[in-house]
């Protein structure tokens, strides 16, 4: 049901054209919620290196 | 000479995610049938790999700590296991938004976020465990059988709701057919794991000084600077 | 008070194994001391009736609704009182440094474990037992697939949760805030338990026309024996000094 030629051929396309790569799932946009997710995973992460230097050990 | 390794393997990953955002947010085609919603797995999937993997640690910590019993062992567990709380809140929070534009909904009922969800929920207790207890040895006891049967449980708890949850329809994945969203995805899991190892190093110094300071025996842990070591101040 | 049982054989080697005997000891123990004490006991059943009764009124008056989801109300009901049950258990052993005093014995920690657990198992079928006509009267339901069915759940279930739940007791009844470590600990563990529970439960009383009772029960055995087996080896390092 997936091994479709034609979905293939347009990713083919997609990848060989750069213009052409634009939002070609059946889902258009939806980039807040990417951008909401890389922001969330990145601020967990720098936060909790902050925290993880506040508790360093080697501060006197 | 060894000083340096630790922050380089956090500047690593730092560089790598960045490169990994790169990849997967611009170099990477969009998906078949999401779009570019799907660029969230470039995240999402990491947390979680990250998330087995210190918890998978914490387990073979505990599991050691109670036969052999070194405060080495207790303090990789408390740092593994903060570390997969850590990645694995982060994991379930992304997949709980990549779920709203995709299945429409918050919050479904699909095995791997409920065990996911389950699974946080455990080791806050853990955490919390640990917390509670005042006194380091029982501590270090406690929180290791705890985290055994914890661990013990997840395969329990994914086979339950797996099927619980085979009583209605079953969402499926993407299916990453494509090498440059396969290299991608391969790409920012590697620079998380270059960030776990750096999490989980650099916490764990924090709580081998933390144990240091409570149990302060005749022959402690060596400090965190490079003073000569006792004769009989080796770690157990 | 280890030795009597086993002298009275009069061989060398006792016909049943010390454990047994300890085990047995340890239960009964607890049994006598809950009968001298049965206001801790009736405490515990009317706060699972409460409980039930609660359920009705949280969720309203669909009598329907209330019919198909008894079995997950019932096991909430002895899921909180557990809680309650489990967190008693070692809070006497706690307060009167009894738990030192058994170890001095020397009563095998193992056997302290199966005693404690069983009791505690037994408690929760009796509050089961109890709560089933409860059940029947405000829910509507009935048991179609009969009362043999329905205790084996309920011994199942009750053990499932008690077996972990002691292991958790032991070690929260010395920690802080105890009484709100024991539930978040034992909660997201028991989950698989409550939930094949429920579901048999459920089958039990509405009927199984698709025959998923059996899996429901192996999850439950399962779940049991890892359990059992996991605090078997794990309790002695708990309450081990």
């Amino acid at each position: 049901m997936k091994a479709a030629i034609l979905p293939l051929l347009l990713l083919a396309q997609t990848v060989s054209d750069p213009a052409s790569r634009v939002g070609s799932g059946r889902i258009q946009g939806g980039w807040e919620y990417v951008w909401a997710c890389y922001a969330i995973a990145w601020g967990a992460i720098i936060l909790y290196t902050f925290s993880l230097w506040l508790r360093r050990p080697d501060r006197e | 000479m060894r000083k340096w390794l630790r922050p380089a393997v956090g500047v690593l990953g730092f560089a790598m995610l960045v490169v990994g955002a790169w990849f997967g947010l611009v170099k990477a085609p969009p998906d078949r049938e999401m779009g570019d919603v799907y660029r969230i797995i470039y995240v999402h999937v990491p947390c979680f790999w990250m998330a087995f993997l210190a918890v998978t640690l914490n387990f073979a910590c505990s599991a050691l700590y109670l036969i052999k019993g070194s405060w080495k062992l207790d303090a990789l567990a408390e740092s593994s296991a903060e570390v997969g709380v850590l990645f694995g809140a982060t994991g379930l929070t992304l997949g709980s938004i990549w779920a709203r534009p995709t299945w429409g909904v918050w919050w479904t009922w699909d095995p791997r976020l409920t065990t996911a969800a389950i699974m946080l929920v455990s080791y806050a207790g853990y955490l919390a465990l640990r917390r509670f207890v005042e006194d380091p040895e029982r501590r270090a006891v406690w929180s290791a059988v705890v985290a055994i049967i914890a661990f013990a449980d997840v395969p329990i708890i994914w086979y339950s709701v797996q099927w619980w949850k085979s009583q209605h329809q079953i969402q499926s994945s993407p299916k990453t057919v494509d090498p440059q969203m396969v290299f991608a995805l391969r790409w920012n899991a590697l620079a998380m794991l270059a960030l776990l190892i750096f999490f989980i190093w650099s916490r764990y110094r924090i709580a081998l000084r933390d144990r240091q300071q409570e149990v302060a025996l005749p022959d402690a842990l060596p400090p965190a600077r490079t003073t000569p070591v006792q004769a009989s101040g080796a770690l157990k | 008070m280890r030795s009597t049982a086993v002298a009275q054989v009069g061989r060398k080697r006792p016909i049943v194994p010390r454990l047994f005997t300890e085990t047995v000891l340890i239960l009964g123990k607890d049994l006598i001391l809950e009968w001298r004490t049965r206001t801790r006991l009736n405490a515990l059943i009317f706060f699972s009736f409460a409980t039930l009764l609660m359920f009705s009124f949280a969720l309203g008056p669909d009598t329907k609704l209330l019919k198909e989801n008894a079995g997950g109300y019932f096991w909430l009901a002895i899921l909180f009182s557990s809680v309650l049950a489990l967190g008693e258990s070692f809070r006497i052993e706690r307060e009167n440094a009894s738990l030192d005093g058994l170890r001095l014995v020397p009563i095998d920690a193992k056997a302290i474990f199966l005693g404690k657990a069983l009791g505690n198992a037994l408690l929760l079928v009796l509050l089961g037992i109890l709560l089933l006509p409860v059940m029947v009267a405000l829910y509507g339901v009935t048991v179609a697939m009969g009362i043999g069915r329905l205790f084996a759940v309920l011994a199942l279930g009750s053990m499932a949760i008690s077996w972990p739940g002691t292991v958790y007791s032991a070690i929260a009844s010395n920690a802080r805030a105890r009484d709100v470590l024991l539930p978040l600990l034992l909660f997201p563990l028991v989950l698989p338990a409550l939930l094949a529970a429920v579901k048999a439960t459920g089958l039990v009383l509405h009927g199984d026309p698709m025959l998923q009772l059996g899996s429901w029960l192996g999850l439950l055995i399962a779940f049991n024996l890892i359990y059992w087996a996991l605090g078997l080896a794990l309790f002695p390092q708990v309450i081990e000094d």
